[in-house]
């Protein structure tokens, strides 16, 4: 086995690049200044509130809404008849694959049939919010209710009520029995796994579940839509994706694209949550029957309790073999995700997500989404790889004390190199994954030992991949009269991209970073791009900003040539100004001059457009330290490092906000985070007290460590950074609570109560 | 029924109408416009909407506009001098304490209640102080390192604003 140091392109010097730069747009932000969608008043606004269903599954007999549109104050009624039908497969442009235009319609309104509490099946407008939520109070709805299938053994199970009867679920072999509410399966396979843990000298499996959870933005879903006498429609929105936002809402309400208009402001958090839309079909659509503005807020509980698509909950099965030498031979999974009331959520991001980092002669992994009577799952940072890594990682942590080998030697054995074979059967591009490991290997995180306590005490190892995207990003770039620059970007800023994309634009430019201003243009001031959306836009829209600047100071060199009487081979260009050497005057003009004296000959734009950039694979190790209260089944985080190569750290204060804020997220649904469904399908704990997200005293400082591999082809090598960070948490923490108490935990969250409970299964069985 | 509510708001004297369902923060969003302070949960579980009421740091949706009448109340567009800001918004601004920036009003009033009563606070102290704030952006290490580098900077002499 090679060894995996990577060979990128060397790495060139910059003068902005991987500066520490602030937040460039920090000062609105802390006074209060900064405009999200929830502070816009519009006049004549109508607040709007959306009744939600009651039942996990149910048959709409009738809706009748003449009650609350007698209520004084209320001004529009819609239900699904004021919206065209939809129907499975209307795909529209995102990224690589498309999205499917039902999903979004289901998700922001039921049509004859409910899928999961609190489903929208009516919406209001009205003069204030209490009128609004008296009204929903006044739309009768007449229900069937269905059998309801809560749980994916429930749903797959001989006779279960089939959730989506037409559903043609792919990937099934000929003559396979499918069992009912299977959504799609997928398979990867590469030799006989069988054969290979048949022979193997020392095996692990596991079987794990992990709980659905919730991304848990601070700011709720909220939206500003308006319609004006021609037909335009405006909707001011908290989204990942203005142009997204713009497609869903222009497809589910029939609407020419052209008419409407999405103004991204400020976003309070997404994390996977706010790409597809929710109520901003509903706001716009009663804007248009009211003729006046309506503003939409979820509030916390609905979005807890089925307003939002949560991330989704999986059962994952794993079994692993190896040589004596700690050689792995086979990877075997099995992988069932809970994608909610519609099908479609992709099983394969997680399967690779969680066996990327290894590599092996034989595989097989097997995935299955299954549709269940609860909300439609969504995005979240890293969609799938946690769950997915809470198997692998721990069952190669259970490998590794099976063979009696270090863990990290024995991840070092098996890692996976630049070259190597991919799970997907191509070969891996550019990867740094045992650059980390020997930085682990010699960190005081790794070599200092873990000191005693009084309670148990464990470190604990696991790995992390994410794969990322790439999709396209688009931004134009002008040149004012005093040679500053603006770049107008068509993606949303959700983590610093204002401020990276100064940077970018500063390096390419070779001006100052208060040089540039950046704007996130809405849907008619800036040109397509995919949305915000698995760690990409960092780096695609480096490339498009890259391009913009290279087409602008092309256009400059041109009117400088001009200006200075002198060929164009001859202007040369070093920080803002340009040089003539050889024509009829010699001499220079600076940027600011040059637009000063012909600003009015035309304006200067620069035009980026990134598509089918390489992509930027992710990997990273974490190490932790716990101590577990046996008697209260508390895990207290100790110590956290966390590794990752980034390819280039665009402003390392940016990476490291990423690593920690991911990290955090990451403790979070490992040990305290997942939404309680009863058995009726309804949601036991909707707020953010019994959805217990970590607060400032529940974590430690969490210690990065920032490793960099340019991956070739990408502007300054940049690698995606926001995802990977979460993906190998849980397990790491499993991991380190398996040495503390010799036990293993196989549901997630692990919650006080499941670590006292399988203390108490180890001590009777 | 409605009523006025006369308080003091950010220095200066503010009489508004609200009614007896306001929560005060409804009241600072709604009816006075001051849409800085932010709605995360309305149950007081997240801390978004921190104030401080006579000097003391509350939810402000759990306070009834009408419990405000005769208060003192400093909102987020009260921390700063004019374009001068406080030396624990300045230090968020400049080690990366603030990302998608919604929670941010309140961990700035919350940080500045501590370092009124405590100068000199430990790590322990400053997480104490924001553990009602939620923060999902930022793991919370830059936000206390930031409140770290504002109380050092509030201890030289002439640093107190």
């Amino acid at each position: 086995m090679s060894d995996g140091q990577a060979t990128g392109e060397p790495v060139p010097a910059t003068r902005i690049i991987g500066q520490r730069v602030p937040r460039i747009d920090g000062g609105e932000r802390v006074t209060g200044r900064a405009i999200y969608a929830g502070d816009l008043v519009r006049p004549g606004l109508l607040i709007g509130a959306v009744k939600r269903s009651p039942h996990a599954h149910a048959r709409i007999l009738a809706i009748d809404t003449s009650r609350a549109l007698a209520l004084k104050g209320v001004k529009a009624v819609v239900t699904a008849k004021d919206f065209p039908t939809i129907v499975p497969g209307t795909i529209i442009p995102f990224g690589e694959t498309g999205a499917d235009l039902w999903v979004a319609a289901t998700i922001a309104m039921a049509r004859d049939t409910v899928l999961w509490v609190g489903q929208p099946v009516a919406a209001v407008a009205a003069v204030d919010a209490h009128v609004a939520e008296e009204a929903l109070a006044l739309i009768d709805v007449t229900y069937r209710a269905l059998p309801a299938v809560i749980s994916m053994a429930d749903a797959l199970a001989d006779g279960a009520p089939a959730l989506h009867p037409q559903h043609k679920a792919k990937g099934f072999d000929a003559g396979a029995t499918i069992p009912p509410n299977a959504g799609a399966r997928t398979l990867i396979e590469r030799g006989d796994t069988a054969v290979a843990l048949a022979n193997a000298a020392a095996t692990a499996e596991i079987a794990v579940d992990v709980d659905t959870g919730h991304q848990g933005y601070i700011e709720p879903h909220v939206c500003v839509a308006e319609a004006d006498p021609q037909g335009n429609v405006t909707i001011w929105a908290s989204t990942q994706g203005a142009h997204q936002t713009e497609s869903q809402v222009a497809g589910i309400l029939g609407l020419a694209q052209s008419k409407l208009k999405v103004v991204p402001l400020e976003i309070g958090g997404g994390f996977g949550g706010k790409i597809t839309t929710h109520v901003e079909p509903l706001a716009a659509r009663l804007a248009q029957i009211a003729g006046r503005p309506v503003k939409m807020t979820m509030s916390r509980a609905e979005m807890l309790a089925g307003g939002s698509g949560p991330p989704a909950g999986a059962r994952i099965r794993m079994k692993v073999g190896a040589e004596r030498d700690g050689r792995l031979t086979a990877i075997d999974g099995h992988y069932l995700v809970d994608t909610g009331g519609i099908p479609g959520t992709a099983t394969t991001l997680l399967m690779q997500a969680s066996t990327a980092c290894y590599q092996t002669p034989t595989i097989r992994l097997e995935g299955m989404d299954v549709v269940t009577n609860k909300p439609r799952t969504e995005a979240y940072r890293g969609p799938g790889g946690i769950q997915a890594a809470f198997a692998v990682e721990q069952v190669m942590d259970e490998l590794s004390l099976n063979l009696g080998m270090d863990p990290l030697a024995f991840r070092r054995k098996n890692a996976a190199v630049t070259g190597s074979v991919m799970p997907v059967g191509t070969p891996f591009p550019s990867i740094g994954l045992t650059t980390i490991l020997d930085r682990v290997a010699g960190h005081p995180c790794w070599t200092e030992p873990l000191a005693a306590g009084a309670l148990p005490r464990g470190r604990g190892l696991a790995l992390g991949y994410w794969r990322g995207t790439s999709m396209t990003s688009a931004a134009q770039i002008t040149i004012s009269g005093d040679g500053r620059v603006a770049v107008v970007m068509g993606t949303v800023d959700i983590s610093g991209t204002r401020t990276t994309m100064a940077q970018v634009a500063a390096e390419q430019l070779e001006l100052e970073v208060d040089d540039v201003a950046v704007v996130m243009g809405d849907t008619k001031a800036s040109a397509y791009s995919d949305a915000a959306a698995g760690s990409r836009v960092g780096r695609t829209m480096a490339a498009a900003v890259v391009d913009a600047c290279q087409d602008a100071l092309a256009q400059l060199r041109r009117r400088a040539a001009e200006r200075l009487q002198a060929p164009e081979a001859g202007v040369s260009y070093a920080r803002g100004v340009f040089h003539a050497t050889g024509g009829a005057l010699a001499g220079s003009i600076s940027i600011g001059e040059l637009m000063r004296q012909t600003l009015s000959d035309g304006a200067v734009i620069g035009r980026g457009v990134s598509t089918k950039l390489p992509f930027g694979v992710e990997v990273g190790a974490h190490v932790v330290d716990v101590e577990v209260d046996p008697e209260t089944g508390r895990v207290e985080i100790l110590r956290y490092t966390a590794f990752q190569d980034v390819g280039r750290a665009l402003n390392p204060t940016a990476v490291e906000g990423q690593m920690q804020g991911s990290v955090v997220q990451g403790l979070g649904w490992a040990l305290t985070e997942a939404i309680d469904y009863g058995a009726d399908g309804r949601v036991r704990n909707a707020s953010m007290l019994d959805f217990r997200m970590p607060t400032a005293l529940d974590v430690p400082a969490i210690d990065c460590v920032i490793i960099e591999t340019p991956v070739p082809g990408v502007p300054y090598g940049l690698r995606g950074v926001g995802e990977m960070p979460i993906v190998p948490v849980a397990a790491a923490v499993a991991n380190a609570v398996r040495r503390a108490i010799g036990v293993r935990l196989t549901k997630m969250p692990m919650t006080p109560e499941r670590i006292v409970g399988a203390l108490a299964a180890r001590g009777t069985s | 029924m409605t009523s006025i509510v006369r308080s003091e708001v950010n220095g200066e004297a503010r009489d508004g109408i609200a009614d007896p369902r306001d929560t005060l923060l409804v009241y600072l969003r709604d009816r006075l416009g001051l849409t800085g302070t932010k709605e995360g949960c309305s149950n007081g579980n997240c801390g978004t909407c921190t104030v401080l009421m006579n000097g003391a740091p509350v939810c402000a949706c759990l306070v009834l506009a009408q419990e405000a009448d005769g208060a003192r109340i400093t909102t987020i567009e009260g921390v700063a001098d004019g374009n001068t800001l406080h030396p624990v918004q300045a230090a968020l601004i400049e080690h990366g304490g603030t990302q998608c920036g919604f929670c941010t009003p309140g961990i700035v009033l919350s940080a500045i209640s501590l370092l009124g009563e405590n100068l000199s606070p430990d790590e322990h102290e400053i997480r104490h102080a924001i553990a009602g704030n939620i923060c999902r952006c930022t793991g919370y290490d830059k936000i206390v390192h930031a409140i770290a580098v504002a109380a050092e900077r509030m201890r030289a002499p002439g640093g107190t604003p």
